[in-house]
Parts: structure tokens; sequence; C-alpha cells
């Protein structure tokens, strides 16, 4: 009796197994046939068949995404994740479709877990170039700029790239296709950055001139020649800024920027207006945060300068400055652990530079 | 407020002499403050910089000469001239000493062609005689004038005799013409001229701010300015043995450093009105106060027992002894290059064949 209902069992299962297999094999076929739409039909039947095929999915999901179907595509590459999260390409193609249907945020999280993964070098250079077209469209411009560095490293060299690096450079939150109808502005601010990132500052300069002559009164242009002059030319430098802030008065960034390069300089008084119109305006940047808390430590005000910095700290851990600000505002404030914990880390994050950068 | 006025009112009419007569000596700081002003101008701080004319060097080393490889240095004292000559034995660049800086190690500041030069070769105590500059030794001079000394920048310039001396900087420029040799009252004690003008026309208004009433962490920094913050070394990278100079930074890296525990701070060692005390049992009194039985806890000790009962929160003696502390929580360590050797400043317990921390 048992022997039978086993018999009987084995029997069912091979004839749901019988059709999937063919299914599969039929897909396949029409795959490698390049017949696309009857390959994401069979598809789709024979994941429906048999769910936990991961192989199917990601079929399935990267013919959706060749065939421009960014939101079938993605809810297909979400099931190969489910499966197997370590599934580095999945994540990167779900992050690409994500961008595709305007989901940006969510696409950045995912091309960055495809990042924790290993990749080939192809796919990794369209994920850069999406995280930094992505950070510039969710206004993390800064970090969009850090972002375009991986290109000007291995010198390659475009005139989208230079159009998409423009935007982040003049903090435009835009895609390059956004742009398609006025490109120059961004196009000359881009090659001006690459130029800047390269150290080639006699180019940089001539770019820099052409972008002020053409675009004198475009938002962002006097501030981004300001940040290039800041280290050879810094009285330059805050007047570009100064110019900024009357094209742009709300810009939280010319507002830091003109407060840290007063903060430098030790002129509290000079910088605190400064820091506090640019937190004021722009609480999520970074900078902003770390400029105003900077002010506050330097008048005194402790503990609300603390709350400033871990702010900038939590948005920015990469900047050892605002350790160095927290460390000692731990320290007059009682805090010597949290001081001394702060201290740690930017020796360490410094050991770690020097490592990287000999 | 009322005993200080009284006491200033006293001296004053000592000074003034009966019947409002002209005053019997000038009012100088020491008038009121003997116990700080008195003994300061003895102290190396106060001779940081030495004028060749007094400096006791020449008078004891009246010819110091060395050969570095193609160049012969030649430092000569005739009359109340001191002469700095290099040859590299067809020509010769004859310059006179203007300032000495330093006590003991000894670099010359030197002027030619209204530019100022660091001296190539300096005198140490500790082999009695010439060496490279600390800092040189990478140097490979390829010209006369290279091996006379280093081209100093003026903002380099007002740095030095910025620290060195008093009065020489205004504005971030330097003004030899007002410049004081070596680190007097009013170098530290900002407004102290004003104070004693005020004084003199019997005004008590203008008291400089009381640094003593400093924070540890305040003082650090204030003492920093010259001997170098935490801050300062971080942004600059100096990194290594050299770093041993810089105590406030050195300080900082602590464990037991606490920014508000007035038991730990420049002060609470050192009195910089006072000559530096070298003897390491001084000292112990300074370490006991917060590492015996009974020595109330720090703010660090408390945080790290936050919830304990309080019988539980006891501050760490040593094992091994109490006294002689320094000598091995402070160990000596020899400048690279500088034929020298620093107490190093981050009190720790050191273990044989551990690296210098950084």
């Amino acid at each position: 009796m048992l022997i039978a209902s086993i018999v009987c069992l084995i029997g069912i299962a091979a004839q749901a197994a019988a059709p999937f297999q063919d299914l599969a094999a039929r897909a396949t076929a029409a795959r490698e046939a390049n017949d696309v739409p009857h390959a994401i039909e069979l598809y789709k039947q024979s994941v429906d068949l048999n769910p936990r095929w991961e192989e199917g999915w990601w079929y399935l999901g990267s013919l959706l995404y060749d065939s421009d179907q960014y939101a079938a595509g993605r809810d297909a590459l979400k099931h190969v994740v489910q499966i197997d999260a370590k599934a580095a390409p999945a994540w990167a193609l779900l992050g690409l479709c994500e961008f595709e249907t305007g989901e940006y945020s969510t696409s950045l999280d995912d091309i960055r877990r495809a990042f924790a993964q290993q990749l080939d070098p192809q796919m990794e250079s369209v994920l850069h170039y999406h995280e930094a077209l992505l950070l510039t469209r969710l206004g993390r411009f800064d970090e969009a700029v850090k972002a375009y560095t991986w290109f000007v490293s291995r010198g390659v060299k475009n005139p989208e790239l230079m159009v998409a690096f423009g935007l982040a450079a003049l903090r435009t939150p835009r895609l390059p296709k956004e742009v398609a109808g006025d490109p120059q502005r961004f196009a000359l601010a881009g090659q001006a950055a690459y130029l800047t990132m390269l150290r080639d500052y006699k180019d940089a300069n001539e770019t820099f001139d052409h972008l002020l002559q053409a675009f004198p009164r475009a938002h962002y242009v006097h501030y981004l020649y300001g940040c290039f002059l800041l280290a050879a030319k810094p009285d330059e430098a805050m007047a570009e800024l100064r110019r900024e802030l009357e094209i742009t008065p709300a810009s939280g960034a010319a507002n830091a920027m003109l407060a840290w390069v007063l903060l430098e300089r030790g002129d509290t008084d000079a910088a605190r207006p400064y820091a506090r119109a640019a937190a004021a305006q722009d609480p999520s940047l970074p900078l902003a945060q770390y400029v105003w808390g900077r002010s506050l430590l330097e008048d005194g005000k402790v503990n609300v300068s603390i709350e400033h910095l871990q702010l900038a700290e939590q948005r920015d851990p990469s900047n050892i400055e605002t350790h160095m600000s927290l460390a000692t505002a731990y320290s007059k404030s009682a805090r010597p652990l949290d001081a001394r914990r702060e201290r740690l880390q930017t020796l360490e994050m410094l050991r770690a530079n020097a490592h990287e950068n000999p | 407020m009322r005993i200080l006025s009284l006491t200033v009112g006293l001296i004053l009419a000592a000074q003034m002499g009966h019947g409002g007569q002209a005053p019997a000596a000038p009012l100088t700081c020491a008038t009121c403050h003997p116990a700080q002003a008195g003994p300061q101008p003895e102290t190396s701080m106060a001779r940081a910089i030495q004028l060749p004319a007094v400096d006791p060097l020449f008078r004891s080393h009246p010819r110091l000469d060395l050969k570095i490889g193609a160049y012969s240095y030649v430092i000569e004292r005739r009359a109340n001239e001191v002469t700095y000559s290099v040859t590299d034995g067809r020509d010769t660049l004859i310059l006179p000493v203007h300032y000495a800086f330093g006590v003991g190690s000894q670099t010359f500041v030197l002027e030619r062609e209204g530019r100022l030069y660091e001296s190539f070769v300096s005198f140490y105590p500790a082999i009695d005689g010439l060496d490279r500059t600390m800092g040189d030794q990478q140097l490979q001079p390829k010209t006369l004038l290279e091996a006379l000394g280093r081209d100093v920048t003026e903002t380099e310039s007002a740095a030095c005799f910025g620290c060195h001396s008093t009065g020489a900087v205004a504005g971030k420029r330097l003004n030899l013409s007002a410049m004081i040799p070596g680190v007097r009252c009013q170098h530290c004690h900002v407004g102290a001229l004003d104070h004693l003008a005020a004084i003199s026309r019997g005004k008590l208004e203008s008291v400089p701010p009381k640094l003593k009433q400093l924070s540890p962490e305040d003082l650090s920094n204030f003492c920093g300015q010259c001997h170098r913050t935490w801050e300062t070394v971080v942004r600059n990278k100096w990194q290594g043995e050299v770093d041993v100079r810089f105590q406030p930074y050195r300080l900082a890296n602590s464990r037991c450093f606490d920014g508000v525990d007035q038991r730990i701070s420049c002060i609470a060692c050192h009195d910089p009105h006072r000559e530096i005390v070298r003897e390491d049992k001084t000292y112990d009194a300074k370490c006991l106060a917060c590492h015996s039985a009974g020595a109330p806890p720090s703010a660090g000790m408390l945080a790290a027992h936050a919830g304990d009962p309080p019988s539980a929160v006891v501050m760490k003696t040593c094992p091994v002894s109490t006294s002689d502390c320094v000598t091995c929580h402070m160990p000596k360590v020899q400048l690279p290059g500088g034929h020298m050797f620093f107490k190093d400043h981050e009190i720790r317990v050191v273990r044989s064949g551990d690296p210098y921390p950084n």
C-alpha cells in the first residue's frame, strides 16, 4: 500500500516536472534563437510552474529589461534576489530597471548592493555611471562628484559623461536626458570639473573662462569656479562664492562653502551668518551642518553644536573635519570617551588615506 | 573685586610715592604680578629667540664649523657680530646672523636681498656642534644659495616669529621692527599692554582674560597655537616620532585626557612663568591626583561606569610604583634628525616592543 502510494506520488511529480522541463527547454531555445517575445512568454509560464527557478526569473528579467519593459523586468528580478541575495548581476539589473521606472532612491540602494559583490568590468562601469547619475538626481551632488572620480582615474571620457558630470558640478538635480535641449553649459562645467580632477589646471582654467563668458548668470557656475580657486587663490574664491550668492541667494552650498573658508581663516564672526543661512537653507547638506556646528562650537555653544556636527557626521561619515570638530566638542562637554572615539577614528581614517594615497 | 582694587590701589600708591609725586620706577607687569612676571624672563620661552650679540652660545663657541658634502660652513663671532658663511671652495656667501631660534638647540635666521633664510645647519648641544637643521635631512643643495639655507615664505616667517617672539606679527603680517625677542607677557596675555596703560591711569577695567580659567581642552588649543594643537597635527598629517614635539597633540591622544578635568591640562603640570622642571619626581603628585586610592573619578571614568554603584567607580592605580611615574608612562623619544629627546606626552602603559603610537 505504502509502495503504491509512493509510486503514485512520484508519478504525479513526474507529470508536473515534464511540462516545466519542456517549457524551460523551449524558453532557452527561443532565447538562443533571439525570439525575445516568445522567450519571455515561455519563461513566464516556466516560473509560474516553478517559482523557485532562479535562472528562469533571471532570463525573464534580463529579456524584459532588454525589451524596455522595466516595470515587469524589475518584478522578475526581485524574485531572483529573493532566492539568492548575493546575485550581483540581478541586483545590478534590478537597480537599472528601477532607474528607468524613476524609483531613484531604491535604484541607488540596489546598485550599491550589486557593488558589494563581484561584477564584470563592463557592468561595473555602467553601474558607476548610474550611481553618479542617481546621486545627482537625488540632489546628493558632492557624493556624485566623488563618484565621477572613478571615470577620471580610468581616463574614461565621452560627451555624455561630461554633461552628466556637469549636472553634478552645477548642482542640478536632473538627468542628462532632461537637459538634452541645452547641454552646453553642463558639458563645459563637466569638462572643467574633469580637468580639475585630473590636476590639469591650465586647461581647466581655460574651460572655466569659456564657461564664465558663456554663462555668467547661470546658477552654480561661480560656485564651481570658486571651489576651483579655493586652494590657490582663496580671496578670489571667496569673491566668486559671493557672486554665486547674488545669483542664487538661497544656495546652502555657496553659503556653506563661504562659511568654511572663513572658519579656516579663523574669522568666526564673518563665518557665522553664512553658516547659519547654509544650515537653514539646506539642512540635508553635510557641509552646511558641519559649518554651523563648528561655528556654534567656536562660539562656546557646545551642546547645540554637537547636534549639528552629529547630523553632518551621519550624512557624510567620510569627512575627517567633522570627526575632528566632534572630538573637540565632546571633549569640551565632559564626554572624554566620545572624544577619544572620534580622535581614534580620525587617526584611523588618516592612516587609511595615507595607505590609499601614499 | 574689592580686595583686588585695594591691592592695586596700594601698589599704585606705593608707585606714586607720597603726595602724588612722579613714580619712582615705570610700572611693569612685575609690579603687580611679581610671582609670574619676575621669573618669566629667565625661562626658555622668554629666550625662544636670542640676538647673536647676547647669545651665550657664541660666547662659549666663538667659532663653529662643519663640512657637508661639497659645502663648508663656519659660524663665527667677531666683536658683537656673528657671521654665517658657506663656501663650495670657489665662491663664498657670508651673511650676518640676525636671530638665533631656540635655547639649547639653535637654528639661525639670515637675511639676503630682503628675504629670510633658515640656516641649513643648526647647533645641537648633544653633539656640541653643528649638523643639518632638522627637517632638511633630505635636501641636497645644488647651489651655494640652497646650501646657505631654506628660503622661508612670508607666511612661514610670520608663523615662526609669531611663536618665538612677541609683537612681531600684526594681521598675519610680519613686522620685525616691532618684535621683542622671546615669548613675553603680552604674547599670551593679549591686552596686557592696554591693561598696563590703564592701570597706570588707575583704571581697572581692562583686565586680560584669565587663562587659568580655561578648560584643559581650551588650554591645549591655546598653548597649541605654538606647541601645535591636535587638529593642526592631524591636518598637516605629521606622523611618526617627529610629532613627539607637539605636546598638546600627544596629550589629547592619551587615554586619560579629559577636556574638562583640571587635573590634566598643560598648566596642571607646567607653570609657563617658570623654567620647565626636568626632575621626574616633581610630576608624581600630578599623576597621583588621579591615580591614587580615593582620588575623585574623572568624567571618563564615570561615563565608563554609568549605572554602576559609586563604590565601583575607582580610579586606576599603578601596581608598580607611586614615584617617578613619567619615567615609565611618558618615555623619552628621540626626535628624528634632531639630536634631542622629548618626553612623550601621550601618557600610557608602555609595553616593551610596542611601536610608537601615532
